[in-house]
């Protein structure tokens, strides 16, 4: 039995010492050698001072040396904090100082980056991975691997104790930090592992970046079980057509990635030249699928099963629903029902349960739930609705701030964030609604909707599109598309086509980023 | 060419100011370019150098580095 997330690599180190825990275009790495390199950053972070629940930057883009960090400094009794090497600098600063982060792991390809942020700060103790002297400490990987265990002495961690945190951005733009323990971490894997029947002879695609929650999956459910998870770097991802040709190559069987991976592999990358056959599941979450791609997709790989994933990284994952057949019409798929360990209510919005079949507000109570927002009570709080069952006891289930409904099958149905309802002009809008219209014209691949401040403080409605590679629409003829379908007061009154969207780094459109571009000068 | 290609990334792709692009650095895993950037960094070239880049073209081998860049259209 173990408990904490650093266990996993020990355990499995034991059953398959000589297998590839993780893989990344030429790099590979055992279990047996993973924990030992794990170990060695373990006792480097200890002998620098570390102490337990001391926070430690990982700033890395997707490669080998995660693994290593990740694992050392849980084995260290530390949490580790991703910060994204795409991110602004000045709000990897800002992460820094809000949980306090001394020491950061890096990789020699961040060396410019890493120059920026020592000059920009003053607060940093030490910089693993590169050998460079940059007037802090630094120590490279092969130093650290040179360190003798003889003395090391693990500190005792349990399941309760912070492990990891998420930073995302806070809807006031002060970034917020998501606490997950051990257990959340632990739960999560056991979770994904048990419902998809991983075995150690997957080998599972690890699309998310660090910072993103999905990537749980790679560095957690597939050293759980000895399969080999396969980190797929960076620039792959932009490049549909190197994609194809790396999960053919690398036999992934298992893929998990937001839904606009797979879209561009669909659209650009030349899939119909490549060999899926591995592929038994493919898994994806973090937006709504469009339906009319997911049915060309699962028309390409009919020999897999695929599962939509939904859950808000506060939670990492709670609901799936596995597909039994491609879908037929253009209706967007439930989100399913939730998984083990976990239970939910709908809420209208006096915060009393909503009557069966009515939207809500959907708030789960789950075993991967984080333990709060770092340093930020009030938040956590907020974020939490409470159903007091004795005095000082009481069951807490997380807002998730997203409206659902139970359809006759008991499936979740996803309606859009909370937010995402509108009133313009004394009409009630919901946003979605115009998103989900836009995408039922053929050309269009992508589409975002957002109610833009004008000059004059009026408000209006703006529709952005993304044609289909190669494609070309006209707006006019759009803004009467949607008359055709749409009450007028929800006919966007601008249409804007763009060649892409700007994205969060996880691949997601950003509409905040959208706004500010349509915004008068 | 090489100039053009460093000095386009540089002020129109990066969002913050860089010390420098080597020919040899990782545009895509070292966080110079996302994806957006990808997609205008093909316009720029195709553009800039009079060459259509087809979507098979569009590789690790040929758009990691500068260096691959130039590689690439010095074929075309």
């Amino acid at each position: 039995m173990i408990h904490t997330l650093a266990q996993i690599i020990e355990r499995s180190a034991v059953q398959f010492p000589e297998k590839d825990a993780f893989r990344c275009l030429d790099n590979s790495i055992t279990y047996a050698q993973l924990n030992i390199k794990a170990n060695q950053l373990a006792a480097y972070l200890i002998t620098s001072g570390i102490i337990k629940g001391e926070r430690v930057g990982i700033y890395m883009n997707r490669c080998l040396d995660t693994t290593i960090a990740v694992y050392g400094i849980l084995k260290a009794g530390a949490a580790y904090v991703p910060m994204d090497p795409f991110m602004p600098l000045n709000r990897t600063i800002s992460i820094m100082q809000d949980c306090g982060i001394e020491h950061v792991m890096t990789t020699p390809s961040q060396l410019k980056k890493i120059k920026s942020l020592v000059e920009k700060t003053s607060f940093l103790k030490s910089i693993v991975g590169i050998s460079e002297n940059l007037g802090t400490t630094t120590f490279s990987w092969e130093n650290i691997y040179s360190k003798s265990l003889e003395d090391f002495c693990p500190p005792r961690i349990m399941e309760e104790d912070l492990a990891f945190i998420l930073y995302t951005s806070g809807s006031t733009g002060i970034p917020k930090g998501i606490m997950h323990t051990h257990k959340s971490g632990l739960s999560l894997a056991r979770l994904a592992a048990n419902l998809y029947d991983f075995n150690e002879t997957d080998r599972i695609g690890t699309f998310a970046p660090l910072h993103f929650d999905p990537s749980t999956f790679g560095y957690y459910a597939s050293p759980l079980v000895g399969a080999t998870a396969v980190i797929i770097p960076d620039a792959h991802l932009k490049l549909p057509v190197s994609l194809s040709a790396l999960v053919e190559k690398e036999k992934i069987t298992v893929w998990f990635s937001v839904p606009l991976v797979l879209i561009q592999l669909l659209t650009k990358g030349e899939i119909e030249k490549h060999d899926f056959s591995s592929l038994r599941w493919v898994l994806f979450a973090g937006e709504v699928f469009i339906t009319k791609h997911l049915r060309a997709l699962m028309q390409q790989w009919p020999h897999a099963q695929f599962s939509n994933l939904y859950g808000p990284a506060e939670v990492i994952l709670c609901t799936y629903y596995n597909l039994d057949s491609v879908p037929e019409m253009d209706e967007p798929i439930p989100i399913g029902t939730v998984w083990g360990n976990t239970e939910y209510k709908i809420l209208d919005h006096t915060d009393k349960e909503a009557k069966k079949g009515v939207p809500g507000e959907l708030v789960v109570r789950t075993t991967t739930m984080m333990h709060g927002y770092w340093d930020n009570k009030a938040l956590t709080e907020q974020s939490f609705y409470r159903v007091k069952i004795a005095s000082g006891y009481d069951h807490i289930y997380y807002r998730t701030g997203d409206l659902v409904k139970e359809n006759d099958n008991n499936e979740l149905l996803f309606l859009g964030r909370n937010d995402r309802q509108i009133k313009l002009r004394g009409y009630r809008i919901e946003l979605d609604e115009i998103e989900f219209t836009l995408l039922k014209h053929e050309l269009i691949e992508e589409a975002a909707v957002m109610v833009v401040e004008k000059s004059d403080k009026s408000h209006e409605l703006v529709a952005v599109v993304k044609p289909l590679f190669g494609s070309s629409i006209e707006a006019q003829s759009l803004t009467a598309f949607c008359k055709t379908y749409l009450p007028g007061y929800a006919v966007p009154e601008t249409v804007e086509i763009l060649e892409d969207f700007p994205r969060t780094s996880s691949g997601k459109i950003n509409r905040k980023e959208i706004t500010k571009m349509l915004l008068p000068d | 060419m090489k100039e053009r290609i460093i000095q386009y990334i540089k002020h129109e792709i990066c969002n913050e100011p860089l010390e420098g692009i080597d020919v040899q650095d990782d545009l895509l895993g070292s966080g110079i370019v996302d994806s957006m950037g990808m997609m205008k960094l093909v316009l720029f070239l195709e553009n800039e150098f009079k060459v259509q880049i087809s979507t098979e073209d569009m590789t690790v081998e040929n758009f990691m580095t500068v260096k691959n860049i130039m590689e690439y259209l010095s074929k075309k």
